[in-house]
């Protein structure tokens, strides 16, 4: 099943002479420390084209994209620019090139207009003051080009993330960017937002921008990649052209293994109900009431659009914000759980989507992190800390969950995305949970962690534990879920079990309507 | 928690500092520095600082501040003082409401205990007293809505008095017979209360004037030995016994203090972690509020505890003696002051070091801080809370009590600061008392290595920077630099601290990056 794909050496380069090359990146190296990010990498990209760079976590993506932005600076290589040498100290620098990063975290001031975002640091201005009617024009036309039909009076803050990414790709626009780079762009959009945003692509490169697009969702590689670059492990791996760009050979490119048995389903047990939610009213979604239940050693799936109300939902369920009405039943008792620790005492965990706010602390060691929730479970009568069960606790967990780090010592925002959310979900297994909520739990994660992730999930669920996880990637809901819910608005729109799940009625669900022909076409 | 090796580097960084200026002290000045005296207070200072620096260091490293720390210290040295103030009352005093010459009446407090023939001290002022004999007791009448007994007395008072604005006219008090009086021992009659030591005797006398005495103790037969002979004194006085009343005992005003301020903390973590208000508002009303307070309990008059020199005053100047003397003397006397040496134990001129005794309970402090904020729950709660609340939260912390109790224990630890700097100076004007302390902590717990940002610092080092504070303010006298440049040398050397700390961190990464 796991058959090594070996890299294609170093410097095989398909593409066309250098005159021909808008950028192109010689041998490039970056290190951080005890880690080798970038090795030796290069690449080229032609005007009006869509290059695609992928690879799991870690692979070093972020790192080469930072280096052509200028954000990081590499330990050794080339940079060219229209064939002529360069460096950039600053994305200033890197700017003036016509090179921009879109963030992953979009960099937008909410509480400023979509015109002075656009222009933000290069206002027109006469003697100190600035000219916002000229702001105002500029940025519509700016606007027009990326297909966003607001006023550039309207505050950043009440646009929709999808929105918001439109103006950002604007201010680059403004900038006259000849090379837009997009770190994972549709990670927190709506299906409807993303195949907006791939028109935008689309028109754009017509237009002669090339695009370096970086995403872990090889749908969209495929769908919009004249040629892929796939990096493993800080190194030039292949390249992929035309016909070659398949997902099966992206996959296998990137992990370097064959992935037939992605998701591997063990037989689980279905037991008593664990969590039991009535009529609860979130306060995001006053107007709605969600029921559902979870029975133990299920694997029950929560899909729906991004905002549809579902973290919302666990955040009710584990104290987090406190629920408008409805009552929550942990194994047929009526509980009341007022605040996380709780949720906690009850045999609730939560694995939050926003894994380095909410998940972790990050500059605090694995062993801190893992330890911290049953600190205060394992302490002493006087309330001293019991730090050899932390290490124990700790080591069994980075053996059990394969947490890759040098030491248990090891600040956690050196780890890779994987690492960091096994380092999560080693905290509460530590707590040895009846039930684990899971929001997104393969965000950001590379797909050897992912599927490390699924295998844990179900070998959890053959534990009896009761798993209820919200996932916008509907190949995840149905791959692993035993039966799901679909949110749609901040209500539950419908329940399908296993024989029931496919991307079709799910995305009807999480739609609520007929918007099926945009649900087919971004599955 | 976290980095520990930059932590220690940190203290390592100020321990240089702290060890670089001593030596400079001793070269520049050894005759002054190396004194026992001066050494001594040093390690006072430091001790009295240093609990208001560890104080806010919790509140620091929960990613808060406190800025009302100087007038909470005001506050409860003030409440310390008004809770130990003591007053001298006559036994079985009552008030009189009403004075008439031609009646020949006295109307007193219904709740008076006097019987006809009982011969009473009247005092209204300087000009207004007198001895007088209660020659009947008449029934009990309203006066102004008080009730009170008409006493006919005799003599008959010289000129009327009536109350005014609700207040009583006077007081008047029972009598006893001065049976005998010889050099500083008085005997009273049989029925007279009994006195102990530190309460007091006034002596009157209707044609002579009265005298007030100590009672030093109870000596044979019932004589009251008094502290000091008076010759003027004799059996034709009366005696008048005076009781010392303390507001409250001193367990209990110490208890009471620590009460006070523990629900002032409680206030401020609850206002910033249910209210959603920030610290810095927070405190900065509790320093307006409590400085103001204080002022207007103590009627905005200086205080103290002149009534516990005995007590709280041997507990302040007190000192456990080391056994170890000596004292830096010029070998040269012409010579200048780099000609020096340190003569020991019976050397002439060579004076016994000791130890404060607040630094004993520094060292009582720092310990129990130390367990605390590594070992605990709570302190490693505290540590997690102040790096990153919401992800503390969503681990089943509860961060708000943790925040809450870092308040809490800066609120006590400055109560306790407050009554150790109190009774230490023995003079409190709560206007100016523990001004800028709040300043002095914080600039303590940073230099120590506390970051503002949260979750960073270490107990030790909030002490070592308190230290170096310390002796900065000590080399400023030392060095006879203008005291007018305290602030702009304190401030400095803040800076600098704090920079050269930015600056190896910088080192630091930049350095570990190369490495790698």
């Amino acid at each position: 099943m796991i058959a090594e794909q070996n890299c294609i050496p170093l410097n095989v380069n398909k593409s066309n002479s250098l005159s021909e090359n808008l950028l192109e990146v010689h041998r490039l190296s970056k290190s951080f420390p005890g880690v080798r990010a970038l090795h030796q990498v290069s690449l080229t990209l032609k005007p009006g084209e869509v290059l695609s760079v992928i690879g799991e976590n870690g692979a070093g993506k972020s790192t080469l994209m930072k280096i052509l932005a200028g954000v990081q600076s590499a330990d050794s290589g080339e940079i060219f620019v229209d064939g002529k040498k360069t460096a950039f100290d600053s994305t200033r620098a890197a700017m003036d090139h016509g090179i921009v990063l879109i963030h992953q975290e979009l960099n937008l001031c909410d509480n400023l207009n979509v015109g002075q975002n656009i222009f933000l640091g290069r206002e027109p201005q006469k003697f100190g003051i600035v000219n916002s009617r000229e702001i105002s024009q500029k940025s519509e036309e700016f606007l027009k080009r990326v297909g966003l039909s607001v006023s550039p009076k309207t505050i950043v803050g009440r646009l929709t993330i999808g929105k918001q990414q439109m103006v950002e790709i604007a201010k680059a626009l403004s900038v006259d960017a000849r090379v837009l780079i997009m770190d994972e762009p549709t990670s927190s959009l709506s299906s409807k937002e993303s195949a907006s945003l791939f028109e935008l692509i689309e028109s754009l490169r017509d237009q002669g921008v090339s695009i370096i697009y970086i995403s872990h969702r090889l749908a969209e590689v495929k769908r919009l990649s004249d040629r892929v670059i796939v990096l493993r492990d800080g190194e030039y791996c292949n390249e992929l052209i035309g016909d070659e760009i398949t997902h099966a050979n992206m996959v296998s490119n990137m992990v370097g293994r064959d992935i037939s048995q992605f998701y591997s389903r063990t037989p689980h047990k279905i037991g008593e109900t664990v969590l039991k939610v009535n009529q609860l009213r979130t306060p995001h979604w006053p107007q709605h009431s969600v029921s559902l239940k979870v029975k133990a050693g299920e694997i029950v799936g929560l899909a729906g659009l991004v905002g549809s109300g579902r973290t919302e939902l666990l955040r009710s369920i584990f104290g987090i914000d406190r629920p408008l009405s409805g009552s929550v039943e942990i194994d047929k008792q009526t509980v009341k759980i007022r605040n996380p620790k709780e949720a906690v005492n009850h045999g609730i965990a939560l694995v939050p989507e926003d894994r380095k706010q909410h998940g972790l602390i990050i500059d605090l060691s694995v062993q801190d992190n893992i330890g911290i929730a049953g600190l205060q479970k394992h302490a002493s009568r006087f309330g001293f800390a019991n730090f050899q069960k932390q290490k124990s606790d700790t080591e069994i967990m980075i053996d059990r969950l394969g947490i890759k780090t040098p030491s248990d010592r090891q600040i956690s925002k050196f780890l890779s995305g994987g690492n960091q959310q096994k380092v999560v979900l080693g905290k509460w297994l530590s707590m040895a949970p009846k039930l684990l909520l899971l929001d997104e739990p393969t965000r950001g994660v590379d797909i050897g962690a992912k599927q490390e992730i699924y295998q844990l999930i179900e070998k959890l669920a053959s534990e009896s534990m009761a798993i209820l996880f919200v996932s916008s990637e509907l190949e995840e809901v149905i791959g692993i879920s035993d039966r799901a819910y679909v949110m749609h608005e901040g209500q539950l729109t419908g329940e399908l079990d296993r024989s029931e799940l496919n991307e079709e009625s799910i995305m009807r669900l999480a739609t609520n309507t007929a918007e099926l022909k945009e649900a087919k076409h971004n599955g | 928690m976290g980095d520990r090796g930059t932590g220690l580097l940190k203290i390592a960084g100020i321990t240089t500092l702290l060890l670089l200026l001593w030596c400079i002290l001793i070269w520049e000045s050894p005759l002054s520095f190396l004194t026992p005296n001066n050494l001594e207070n040093l390690l006072r200072r430091t001790a009295l600082y240093g609990v208001l620096g560890i104080g806010v260091a919790f509140v620091i490293i929960s990613s808060g501040i406190d800025l009302s720390i100087g007038s909470l210290v005001c506050l409860a040295a003030c409440l310390l003082a008004l809770f130990l103030h003591v007053d001298y009352v006559p036994v079985g005093q009552v008030d009189v409401w009403e004075v008439s010459a031609d009646d020949s009446t006295i109307s007193v407090a219904a709740d008076h205990g006097f019987t006809e023939g009982d011969e009473l001290w009247y005092y209204k002022d300087r000009r207004n007293k007198g001895l007088v004999k209660v020659a009947g007791i008449g029934g009990t009448e309203i006066l102004d809505g008080t009730p009170v007994t008409v006493l006919t007395v005799d003599p008959a008072p010289k000129r009327d008095q009536d109350s005014e604005d609700g207040k009583p006219v006077g007081k008047i008090s029972s009598t006893f017979d001065v049976i005998n009086y010889e050099g500083n021992a008085a005997e009273l009659e049989s029925n007279a209360p009994n006195l102990k030591h530190n309460d007091k005797v006034l002596f009157v006398h209707n044609s002579e004037t009265s005298r007030e005495k100590t009672v030093d103790r109870t000596g044979e037969n019932n004589q009251l030995i008094l502290t000091d002979e008076d010759s003027g004194l004799n059996a034709e006085f009366r005696a008048v016994p005076i009781r010392k009343t303390p507001y409250m005992s001193i367990p209990l005003a110490f208890l009471s203090v620590f009460g006070i301020v523990l629900c002032l903390g409680v206030i401020h973590g609850l206002l910033i972690t249910r209210l959603k208000m920030q610290p810095f508002v927070v405190t900065l009303c509790g320093l307006l509020i409590y400085r103001g307070l204080s002022r207007w309990l103590t009627n905005d008059q200086t205080v103290g505890f002149i009534e516990y020199q005995e007590t709280l005053g041997k507990v302040a100047t007190g000192r456990w003696e080391t056994g170890i003397q000596f004292m830096p003397v010029k070998v040269d006397p012409a010579g200048d002051a780099s000609s020096w040496k340190l003569v020991w134990d019976s050397a002439e001129g060579a004076q016994m070091f000791g130890i404060p005794y607040s630094f004993f309970i520094f060292l009582g402090v720092i310990f129990t801080a130390i367990i605390f904020l590594n070992l605990t729950v709570w302190g490693r709660h505290l540590q997690a809370v102040g790096r990153n609340e919401e992800a503390a939260r969503y681990s089943g912390i509860s961060t708000h009590r943790i925040t809450t109790l870092a308040y809490v224990l800066c609120a006590v630890l400055t109560g306790l600061g407050g009554v150790m700097f109190a009774i230490d100076s023995n003079s409190i004007a709560p206007s100016s008392f523990g001004n800028f302390f709040e300043l002095y902590a914080i600039a303590a717990a940073v230099l120590g290595g506390c970051s503002l940002r949260g979750g960073e610092g270490s107990i030790l080092g909030v002490v070592v920077g308190t230290a170096l504070m310390q002796t900065l303010y000590n080399s400023i006298v030392l060095l006879k630099i203008p005291d007018e440049l305290e602030f702009t040398i304190i401030g400095a050397v803040i800076l600098f601290g704090v920079a050269g700390d930015e600056l190896t961190r910088m080192l630091a990464a930049k350095f570990r990056s190369k490495e790698a």
